[in-house]
């Protein structure tokens, strides 16, 4: 036994990289909600920016350590405490076995990672390991981690040299209201002009209806115009889809892969990482972009998080 | 393909492009296929998506790209595709709706399997979950729609019939079609290199099986 399951609390999975290339097939993406404290987790315990981590959503979690390891935790925890005491977030630190993980729920945005420096033993499909809870594939059993469960994991063959602590600059700001940045979807001209202008102009609250599948947006109704009625067509993880009764909803990575449903927008992959943290009662504003901008911010972040976390990918 | 029929829409990491039909959609995901550049290539019933990364491609380039090898699809027939016979049980157990759809498509509900079995349908996409398809029938069936309170669990292998569209479910999950049958096969295992047992395109008829059939498909390590 490497980690034993103290307290799972709300939603805690295994998240990596997400499975590239099955959407054919209806395997949707999965994956780390927020693969950008993710890559910080795993980067701080030597690992490459998408090795499995414990995705932890809003509650706290307790963890009992079995082997030696070194971990770091990324993302809207609000602490970690390591047999009471506190510990800095965004470093690696040494634990061994014996030692309590507690990791401190989120006050301010949603999901937090643990990578540790082992390799979490994990079921395998499709080239990936990724949890996908609605069909039970992936991780740890194909499903979210209960009190009491065991998980295991092989130890690397070097331990990894120490890594420099994170740059402050690096780190996302973690708070409940977000701007996020999107481009037009497919179906936007279906919007009302006042409808479309509403999109970036309101401020949208989270709803209740907030999982890793998708995120229902409240704010002052958009209105459809023409023919509401729509063939199921391809929406992608960050798709902005209005039904008819006008409050819109964001995909998130483990949204099935057509949705019939106007797109209307198109959160842009530099942003989509954000979604991880989009929690009920939060807030977000849109601001709509050219896809040409959008490559060019995304490829600017790619760069600055390049120098110090080395290769990294967003997705 | 005509270049002119062809629309698309430019997002930052994936293009969309408008289609005629669900068959043209199918044919142009299957030919874009082998392309490197795309992460995905997934069809709608009347548009193709592709999705790249764009740290190594601007979308203008993409789009480009796309617009390109959509032209270059030809006419393949769809009788390139293969054929597959899937054994379905109708017993009251796994067809919760048979006397439902019986009465709106007015046809004696002992009579429904054997209607059922004799029809011929085309998989025109997955969806939803991975590995569960959309069939569509080649025989013209009334609309019958779908159940008017969707069930909160359908068991997996479970066919639904809403007229001319069917589905099959490849896992348990919410769902309102209303269900006549179910089969003993596993529509997803993710054991398998290809675990999708259904591809789009792919050409489905159903076999009637009883329940020890069912029984001993389902688990053949048992006998």
């Amino acid at each position: 036994m490497s980690l034993h399951v103290i307290k799972a609390g709300l939603q805690s999975s295994l998240q990596g990289v997400p499975y590239r290339g099955h959407r054919h097939i209806g395997m949707p993406a999965a994956g780390a909600a927020d693969c950008l404290s993710l890559a910080f987790a795993n980067h701080l315990v030597g690992k490459e920016y998408g090795a499995l981590a414990i995705e932890i959503t809003l509650d706290d979690a307790k963890f009992s350590i079995g082997k030696k390891s070194t971990l770091a935790l990324a993302g809207a925890s609000s602490f970690l405490r390591i047999n009471g005491s506190d510990q800095p977030k965004y470093e690696a630190v040494a634990v061994k076995p014996g030692d309590i993980v507690h990791i401190g729920s989120a006050k301010q945005g949603c999901r937090s990672y643990l990578a540790l420096s082992g390799t979490f033993c994990a079921q395998s499909l499709l080239g990936g390991q990724s949890t996908y809870l609605p069909a039970g594939l992936g991780g740890f059993s194909g499903r979210s981690l209960l009190d009491g469960d065991d998980l295991d994991w092989t130890d690397p063959a070097t331990m990894p040299p120490p890594t420099a602590p994170m740059p402050a600059k690096l780190q996302t700001r973690i708070t409940n209201d977000f701007i996020i940045r999107i481009t037009d979807g497919p179906e936007c001209d279906w919007l009302a002009p006042r409808s479309k202008a509403n999109l970036t102009e309101s401020v949208w609250e989270i709803g209740n209806q907030t999982s890793r599948m998708g995120i229902s947006l409240n704010g002052r109704p958009l209105q459809i115009t023409g023919s509401a009625n729509m063939h199921s067509a391809p929406a992608f993880s960050g798709t902005v889809q209005c039904p008819p009764n006008g409050q819109p909803f964001l995909l998130g990575p483990d949204a099935q892969t057509t949705g019939g449903y106007p797109r209307i927008a198109q959160v842009i992959r530099a942003d989509r990482h954000l979604i991880g943290q989009l929690r009920p009662g939060g807030r977000i504003q849109f601001v709509a972009i050219t896809p040409k901008r959008a490559t060019e911010i995304y490829r600017e972040k790619l760069v600055q998080l390049t120098r110090w976390a080395g290769n990294i990918h967003l997705w | 393909m005509a270049e002119a029929i062809l629309q698309f829409h430019v997002c930052d990491d994936w293009i969309s492009c408008a289609l005629p039909d669900a068959e043209t959609s199918l044919m142009a995901s299957a030919s874009l296929r082998h392309n490197p550049q795309w992460l995905e290539i997934v069809a709608g019933l009347d548009s193709l998506a592709v999705q790249f990364d764009p740290a190594h491609l601007d979308p203008e380039e993409a789009a480009i790209l796309f617009r390109q090898q959509l032209t270059d699809v030809g006419k393949h027939a769809l009788d390139t595709f293969e054929k597959i016979e899937i054994p379905v049980c109708y017993d009251d157990l796994f067809s919760p709706d048979l006397n439902w759809v019986s009465e709106r498509l007015d046809i004696p509900t002992a009579d429904l399997p054997a209607w059922h079995s004799g029809l011929q349908f085309n998989v025109t996409m997955l969806g939803f979950m991975p590995g569960f398809a959309y069939l569509s029938c080649q025989d013209k069936i009334a609309e019958i729609g779908r159940l008017d309170r969707p069930r909160s669990k359908v068991a997996a292998g479970s066919i639904g019939i809403t007229g001319r569209q069917s589905c099959l479910y490849s896992f348990e999950s919410p769902g309102g079609w209303p269900i006549v049958g179910r089969t003993p096969i596993k529509l997803f295992d993710s054991a398998n290199d290809h675990p999708a047992l259904l591809s789009a395109g792919q050409h489905v008829s159903f076999r009637a099986i009883d329940r020890d059939e069912f029984e001993h498909l389902a688990h053949p390590a048992n006998r």
